[in-house]
């Protein structure tokens, strides 16, 4: 690009560096693919919103709701497995966070010194194209998936229309490929809005987006979430395996979070700095550092035998809560060394004891910090297979625990069930539960990483 | 006692010594100094520790509200300040002065006990309060700290609102009576009512410094204490903040004992009526060279050091 500068020198030098140069290269690619993208996606767009009006209207309204599997009337894609659709979140996550960074830095290698109103309109030119061609290219996913499955039980002349693919669909389906195909679109273009705003924390908004896709899209093939295991993979479900994990980590809290804080509280508030509490001190590091299998080994001898919980989400949840405590004991003990001197000072000088302080402003202050390690803590525990599978945790449960001495399983347990079986059905179903599972692993980090700032901006 | 302390003169040393060991347990170890006046001090700041402290005649009669007796205190092997003995008198202002690292904060601290809380920090010597060795490991630490408050140099409120910072000494110590009144009446006696009434649920970090610093103040006069320590309270603040301070401290001096420390010569000379020079020496261990009623000590210091000192010929 040969552009006559009349901003500041300093970008005049900088604009021969070969640096810059392929930089601009860069974004001049971007902006063709951009125009593109406008171009074919205006063009698709408005072919689907015609297609919908036309056709596509009338059954979403005449096929109502599905309830269950059996409930889905009509269309080609009935027997769909559900996995349709997962793939293209893999890429779209990255693309999604990586664009408010990459953005700016593209537009003002492009244009140095440009006014801010002209950077957020562009912007929101090479942005919402971007949005819609996601979308696009979710729907030619669906498309082929749909044309594989059509191959495979012999229907001939599926093509991957769009249109015939609408076609076929019912309601229900229509609604599905809009509303998760809009979504994540939607999650980039809120990425371009933040980044025109300014915001400070896209790369907070942006996950929890996509994470509430996924969610939208789960639930919108509900049987999935709510059928227990089965012999097979069309009618297998997470149910048990998804409260189970809640049922399990629940009690794990309620067991390491208290028992993790008083420990950290001794160890920082009250213990003198002698031999004892440094030996402490050391083991509790390296307990941190012990195998999870070699825990499991331990709550196999100590809650199933000796104490007798048998395979209990009793017995999973305490040596879960072993598992966690090192990690939740040394993360509490960080808060309570962000508590700045000055505080605990104010508050001797007006006559407190030492708990009164460490009650009235060390806890409260440092209590941010601690949920965070605790959620850290928890969603490392979540994803813990091999401490459950040595105390004899079972695979297949048909049922919901009603008591916290009953049998159970976990979502880690039941994939690695799924995907070490050898039809192909069960490792798509697999996948599907690694989503969810991953869905509240992010659910969970992102409630961290939200505590923390709260935390930081009170002060 | 304490008031014959105050009508010593410098130079009858034997009787000082005498007087300032009175109440001591053990026997004196310092033997009677020379006097340490201007025409020997040529040695530069090197302090001679057998020496004892100049003290200026005392004419008004006055309370002692501490009394300080060979008072030393360690860090660990790291000795800070030797051997003070001084009253503090009730119902004035009494200013600790002297360049950095003589010990004036570490002194402050040693009067409600704050040098407890760092590890490895001893005191050792005798602080007389109320008859009391408030040093005594017997005594509550808590219960001095409740009656001897303290501001610090870095305003540092709660992160609460200014009503809670206000009222949460007063709570945690079993306070019974109004406390919308306590808290309104001390927001008052600080200076800081007229500006934060109608926003007393606001936090108290949301303040200018200045009236942060008036915030702490009156976070330490709620819990009614008879002796209010300042740590250099207008260090961090500017010259209008400042003054505003040091009109209160002048106000509080009526009903309180207050003892500041600060860098500031003319603030020492404005608000305070005692002044105590410390000084430390190559060795770094702080020591008192010079007491008296803050008019003497500028006007007429005994001591070539304080005189070199408050015409700022020290840094």
């Amino acid at each position: 690009m040969t552009r006559v500068s009349v901003v500041a020198p300093s970008a005049q030098l900088t604009a021969f560096s070969p640096k810059v140069r392929i930089r601009r290269g860069v974004s001049v690619a971007f902006m063709v693919a951009a125009l593109l993208a406008i171009a074919i996606s205006m063009i698709m767009l408005g072919a689907l919103i015609v297609e919908i009006a036309v056709d596509g209207a009338a059954r979403l309204f005449t096929d109502g709701a599905p309830v269950g599997r059996e409930a889905r009337g009509g269309g080609i894609l009935t027997d769909l497995p559900t996995p349709a659709g997962i793939g293209w979140m893999t890429w779209a996550l990255p693309v999604a966070v990586l664009l408010p960074f990459i953005g700016p830095r593209l537009i003002n290698a492009l244009v140095p010194g440009l006014p801010q109103i002209a950077e957020r309109a562009i912007g929101f030119i090479v942005v919402a194209p971007a949005a819609i061609f996601v979308h696009i290219l979710y729907v030619r996913f669906e498309s082929a998936y749909y044309v594989e499955y059509a191959k495979a039980v012999g229907i001939d002349g599926a093509s991957g229309n769009i249109f015939q693919v609408l076609g076929e669909a019912s309601g229900f389906q229509i609604v599905r490929l809009l509303l998760v195909g809009i979504l994540v679109p939607l999650a980039i273009f809120a990425a371009g809005w933040f980044w025109a705003h300014r915001m400070r924390r896209p790369s907070l908004i942006i996950p929890a987006i996509i994470i509430a896709g996924w969610v939208v899209y789960l639930f919108m093939d509900p049987w999935f979430l709510s059928s227990f295991p089965s012999r097979k993979p069309a009618d297998a479900g997470i149910f048990s395996a998804v409260t189970g994990t809640l049922y399990m980590m629940v009690i794990t809290v309620a067991v390491a979070f208290p028992l993790g804080v008083g420990a950290a509280i001794y160890l920082e508030e009250y213990a003198k700095p002698n031999w004892f509490s440094r030996m402490i001190q050391v083991n509790i590091s390296n307990l941190a550092g012990v195998p999870s299998i070699i825990y499991g080994l331990l709550g196999l001898q100590v809650f199933v035998r000796v104490l007798e919980f048998e395979r209990s989400v009793l017995a999973g949840a305490c040596t879960m809560a072993l598992l966690v405590m090192p990690i939740i004991i040394v993360s509490a003990q960080e808060a309570l060394r962000t508590v700045p001197p000055s505080m605990r000072e104010a508050a001797y000088a007006v006559g407190a004891t030492r708990w009164q302080v460490i009650r009235f402003h060390v806890l409260p202050y440092a209590f941010g910090g601690m949920l965070t390690g605790n959620i850290l803590a928890m969603s490392r525990a979540i994803g813990e297979t091999a401490p459950l599978i040595a105390i004899g945790a079972l695979t297949f449960i048909a049922f919901l625990a009603d008591s916290p001495t009953d049998d159970f399983t976990v979502l880690p347990i039941q994939i690695f069930n799924w995907v070490a079986r050898p039809q192909a059905g069960f490792h798509e179903i697999a996948a599907s539960a690694i989503i969810v599972l991953m869905a509240i692993l992010l659910l969970m980090n992102a409630a961290a990483i939200i505590m923390r700032q709260r935390t930081r901006t009170d002060w | 006692m304490a008031r014959n302390f105050f009508t010593l003169m410098r130079s009858s040393a034997p009787t000082a010594t005498a007087v300032s060991g009175a109440n001591q347990s053990g026997p004196t170890t310092t033997p009677p100094p020379p006097p340490n006046i201007k025409e020997d001090a040529d040695a530069g700041v090197h302090l001679d520790p057998t020496l004892e402290a100049v003290r200026h005649e005392i004419t008004e009669e006055l309370d002692m509200a501490l009394q300080l007796r060979q008072v030393s205190a360690f860090y660990g092997s790291f000795q800070a300040i030797d051997n003070m003995s001084m009253p503090i008198p009730r119902n004035r202002v009494t200013a600790l002065i002297g360049p950095s690292g003589c010990g004036k904060s570490t002194l402050l601290r040693c009067f409600n006990r704050m040098n407890d809380l760092i590890p490895g920090a001893r005191v050792e010597g005798e602080i007389e309060f109320e008859g009391r060795n408030l040093l005594d490991p017997a005594m509550d630490a808590v219960e001095v700290r409740r009656r001897i408050g303290m501001v610090f140099q870095k305003p540092n409120p709660f992160p609460k609102s200014i009503y809670e910072n206000v009222a949460f000494g007063a709570r945690i110590n079993g306070y019974s009576g109004d406390m919308d009144r306590l808290v309104e009446e001390s927001l008052r006696r600080a200076a800081l009512w007229d500006e934060v009434k109608d926003e007393l649920d606001k936090s108290g970090l949301a303040l200018s410094g200045g009236q942060q610093q008036r915030l702490c103040i009156a976070r330490a006069i709620a819990v009614q204490p008879e002796i209010i320590l300042m740590d250099e309270p207008a260090s961090a603040l500017d010259p209008v903040a400042t003054l505003k301070i040091e009109d209160l401290m002048r106000e509080l001096a009526e009903e309180y004992t207050i003892v500041v420390v600060t860098h500031n010569m003319q603030q020492a000379g404005r608000v305070s009526d005692y002044t105590a020079f410390l000084l430390a020496g190559e060795e770094r261990v702080g020591r008192l060279v010079e007491f008296g009623p803050t008019q003497d000590i500028f006007t007429n210091p005994l001591d070539q050091r304080t005189e070199d000192y408050i015409t700022g010929r020290y840094g």
